[in-house]
């Protein structure tokens, strides 16, 4: 394939403006697929992603166009996710190309998103083309967004195409911009093999598949090659592209994207951003990686059937070869037994992981409350960052203690202004600054404790600025606070899984509202249970389960023997899938509950 | 141990919360019917030639509801068809609306000596709320058709806006007028039932006001000589129930009509529920059976243990051992570590504690296989 007509690009956007859309399109124009088989959002495979309607998982496609000079030329688009969680993955696509598409939505303008997005693409020097879409809503204002794109962005956009993806208005201009704008691959054929992992999952017959930019030199089945991580040596089986879905071909050379199979069965031995190199003639060094992942928000995962410790191994070491932001650790628990300490990106991101173990694994899980990383301080000077409430230690060993802070950006019309300023002051957010953008849309600059925004923070502008509002944020380090640690006990014996790191003034309401929630939640028993929240070694809420008083079948007679046998074995198996803390038997939902404290 | 079942299923109006199969409009079927019955024992026969039965038990539904002569007619089938005992127990239910002076000298000329009365409360207005088609008057009438006669009365718990006082009246009038035997039982609303409604709309008692009633209802039958023998069933002078205890204890017995149930060389089995396939099959020479289960492994000790829990003697440690080979207690130490404290052991039983009865779900399970 000659360099010089290969495009590899990106699309990248606020989440919901229109990413996946404009791909199908281009893959509907270029003929790669038929309008027949189209399917709506034909690259979000996942079956969470076409539920949710967004994208987690970058997806490559390789596509055909014969553009108005006559020539042919090879199109390679990686698909991006939108939501603030997933920047990681965006990341990642964005190494492997040259051009990215930026998508702004005509009757929103410039988001949170948009710009840090940009912002990624620009530290990676790709050539950015700006795309205005939805052009059909009659609300579109495409000359606003045009010169949001210029003031906020600070992008030439006179010559971005207007387009309505959902329709098919003037793709074929987009399609023209991209072999007009974006600069072929760059990269040597003849140079010793280069190539830079951005993807990778297991397949149960071919192994781990890795997806890779050539940079440099070619590759072909039955060359030997290896990663910089490792020394071990692979013997290709087979390369191939995207069409979309994998498609076998005859070899890689520098500037295309495509994949790599080599009978890889340990899952450690290869990681996303490492460098693929031939064992007989290696390249001298890696090609730059990946900025290494932040977790920001953390959780406890454990298999609902504790047997199933195993499985849940293997279903989390395979989900993090696929989704290289996915950390974990092993942990283990009082209540729960072994399990898993996993960090992830966000809140966003947990859910994700947690319905894909369930879903494609086939596994029930029980998490715990999501936390932060903390720093503590000790009185002997040392220095430890703790995520999991349960290692916290004890209070006369903590000189101080330092939460995570965060700048979160926020858009919004100004008629929300008073909503959003109030949220921020509940989340204990600090103001910082506000701009206005034009006068429809405000920046505001907060500084805010990431601990208050991983639970609903997202939800709560959403919902008070009736969905107009847009949010994004950097962590900008640590400053001191004063947290506690919130300990629940159940008939007086305190439950690892449920304590919880809060600040100070929040800890009476938290307490108070978890006890309530735990009361509700907690089946009654056969004696009474008292349900109390503690700091230190203070009882600050307290409720009762009350004793249950009636348990007991009907009429049990005759022919009912066996439908009142199938209702005990019915109660038998809801026990099963209890826990227990000390004499108590709690449902694992119960873990879940406790992520509902705030009722907003 | 073995028992005899038949289901008739007719009444005059069908009561609020029965999910009993009952034809409320088919009365005219009744003769049809009972011939079928006596037919489908006939078809029984030499199956059951070796055993003989203890008991013979007339439910419905309303069996007072149709003519006497039928009811005779089927003791007299029974007793043609399979070995009865000397001194068996032959138990009707009688719905009080339904009794006269003439039914019930039938009834004992053709052998019944034991009745079980439906009254389920002494408050009229709670009759007409439940659909009962008696008032309080009738059971009293029939308790006096009744007298010096071995009979049982129902007595519900948790209606609507039934108080511990309405409880204590109804077993008071129930004793008063003779009953040898009380079943107590608490209403369960069955989804597709009408009660079902109130149910939902939150006008039943709770769970703690039923067990509140329940207690006091203990209480009151203690005092005035029943003698609890089973969760819901109190009897005078050892006067139990022995077809009902043959269910416990895991007996056998062969159930006639729509919707009875068998329990025969080790496999339950079911008639079916539908009138008119009932009467195809009998007309056909089949037997209506529509599903049956063998009773295997692990299954037999499961229900061994939840029926046996259910009673006031519990489990005897001899019997189980003989049965399942093990001490009851060696083989549930585990469990017992966790649910002992509920339960009275001594050397030759285990019983749940009279106050944990009306719980004994969440303790029974504890012992089940799966």
């Amino acid at each position: 394939m000659d360099k010089s007509r290969i495009r590899n690009f990106c699309i990248i956007a606020h989440i919901d403006h229109g990413k996946s859309t404009l791909a199908d399109r281009l893959m509907e124009m270029t003929g790669q697929v038929s309008k027949r088989d189209m399917e709506a959002q034909l690259l979000d495979s996942m079956e969470i992603e076409r539920e949710r309607g967004i994208t987690i998982k970058l997806a490559p496609v390789r596509m055909f166009y014969t553009a108005s000079d006559g020539e042919e030329y090879v199109f390679n688009l990686i698909d991006t996710p939108g939501h603030v969680d997933f920047t990681y993955e965006v990341s990642r696509s964005l190494a492997a190309c040259e051009g990215a598409i930026l998508i702004v939505d005509a009757t929103q303008g410039v988001e949170a998103q948009t710009l840090a997005n940009v912002y990624l693409a620009i530290e990676n020097n790709l050539e950015i083309l700006p795309v205005i879409n939805k052009i059909d809503l009659p609300s579109a204002r495409p000359d606003e967004a045009k010169k949001e794109i210029e003031d906020v962005v600070g992008l030439d956009s006179s010559y971005a195409p207007l387009v309505s993806a959902k329709e098919g208005t003037n793709i074929g201009e987009v399609l023209e911009d991209i072999v007009k704008y974006f600069p072929a691959p760059s990269g040597d054929a003849d140079a010793p093999l280069k190539a830079l992992i951005f993807d990778s999952y297991y397949d149960n017959y071919k192994g781990v598949i890795l997806f890779v930019r050539i940079k440099d030199g070619k590759i072909k089945a039955g060359d030997k090659i290896k990663t910089f991580r490792s020394d071990k040596i692979y013997e290709v089986v087979e390369t191939g592209v995207f069409a979309p879905g994998l498609c076998p071909c005859d070899g890689l050379s520098a500037g295309e994207v495509g994949y790599i199979a080599a009978s890889i069965k340990s899952i450690q031995d290869v990681a996303v951003g490492d460098t693929v190199t031939g064992a007989d003639n290696p390249a001298a060094e890696p090609l730059p990686g990946y900025k290494k992942v932040q977790s920001v928000v953390f959780c406890g995962i454990y298999p609902l059937d504790g047997s199933r410790f195993n499985d849940l191994k293997d279903a989390i070491l395979k989900l993090q070869l696929n989704d290289a932001s996915l950390l974990f650790e092993p942990d283990n628990s009082v209540a729960l037994g072994f399990g898993f300490r996993c960090g992830f990106l966000g809140l966003l991101h947990m859910e994700i992981i947690q319905e894909r173990i369930e879903r494609e694994f086939g596994l029930e899980i029980i998490t715990t409350a999501p936390s932060v990383s903390y720093k503590v301080i000790k009185t002997n000077g040392e220095e430890l960052y703790v995520d999991n409430p349960s290692h916290l230690p004890p209070t006369s060993e903590i000189e101080r203690m330092e939460e995570p802070i965060v700048k979160a950006y926020i858009y919004s019309p100004p008629d929300y202004l008073g909503q959003i300023m109030d949220l921020c002051r509940e989340k204990r957010g600090v103001f910082k600054e506000m701009t206005y953008l034009d006068k429809s849309r405000v920046q505001l600059e907060y500084e805010l404790p990431l601990n208050e925004i991983i639970f609903d923070f997202f939800d709560g502008i959403k919902s008070r600025t009736r969905g107009y509002a847009s949010f994004d944020y950097e962590l900008i380090g640590y400053k001191p606070s004063k947290l506690v640690k919130l300990d629940i006990l159940l008939n007086g014996e305190a439950c690892d899984a449920l304590s919880m790191i809060v600040h100070e003034d929040s800890a009476y309401a938290r307490g108070r509202t978890l006890c309530e929630n735990l009361k509700e939640a907690i089946p009654r028993q056969l004696f009474e249970v008292p349900v109390q929240a503690a700091i230190g070694g203070k009882i600050i809420a307290r409720e009762t389960v009350k004793a249950v008083r009636k348990d007991v079948l009907a009429k049990c007679y005759g022919g009912d023997i066996t439908r009142k046998k199938k209702l005990l074995e019915k109660q038998k198996e809801g026990k099963k899938r209890m826990r227990s803390i000390g004499s108590v038997e709690v449902p694992s939902e119960v873990f879940m509950q406790i992520l509902k404290t705030n009722k907003d | 141990m073995a028992g005899i079942y038949v289901h008739i299923p007719f009444c005059k109006s069908k009561c609020r919360y029965c999910d009993f199969t009952s034809f409320p409009d088919k009365l005219c079927l009744a003769e049809s019917y009972m011939a079928c019955v006596y037919r489908e024992m006939a078809m029984r026969k030499s199956e059951l030639e070796s055993k003989t039965f203890d008991t013979l038990y007339i439910g419905g539904g309303t069996p007072s509801v149709i003519d006497e002569q039928y009811i005779a007619m089927l003791v007299a089938a029974a007793k043609r068809n399979f070995r009865l005992s000397e001194g068996a127990e032959i138990t009707v239910e009688i719905n009080p609306g339904t009794i006269s002076q003439k039914k019930v000298d039938l009834y004992k000329k053709c052998g019944i000596n034991r009745f079980s009365v439906g009254l389920q409360t002494a408050v009229d207005s709670q009759l007409r709320d439940l659909g009962r088609i008696h008032t309080l008057n009738e059971f009293i009438t029939c308790a006096r058709l009744l007298k010096g006669e071995n009979f049982s009365v129902d007595v519900m718990i948790g209606l609507k806006g039934q108080t511990i006082d309405d409880i204590l009246k109804t077993i008071d009038v129930a004793a008063a007028f003779g009953a040898s035997h009380i079943s107590m039982y608490a209403l369960s609303p069955e989804d597709g039932t009408p009660i079902y409604t109130d149910y939902l709309n939150g006008e039943l008692p709770d769970s703690d006001e039923v067990a509140q009633m329940y207690a006091a209802g203990c209480e009151k039958l203690k005092s005035l000589g029943f003698e609890r023998y089973e969760v819901s069933n109190f009897a005078k002078d050892g006067k139990r129930s022995r077809h009902n205890l043959n269910y416990w204890k895991r007996g056998e017995y062969i159930g006639f009509g729509v919707s009875a149930s068998s329990f025969i060389n080790g496999v339950r089995f079911t008639d079916t529920f539908d009138l008119d396939e009932y009467f195809k099959c009998i007309l056909s020479g089949a037997l209506p059976v529509i599903s049956s289960e063998k009773i295997a492994g692990d299954d037999i000790k499961d229900e061994y243990i939840m029926l046996a829990l259910r009673t006031s003697d519990g489990i005897e440690r001899a019997e189980y051992k003989a049965l399942f080979g093990k001490d009851f207690c060696d083989e549930f130490s585990a469990q017992l570590q966790k649910v002992g404290i509920y339960l009275d052991i001594s050397a030759d039983r285990i019983r749940i504690k009279d106050q944990y009865l009306f719980v004994q779900n969440s303790i029974i399970v504890e012992f089940l296989s799966k």
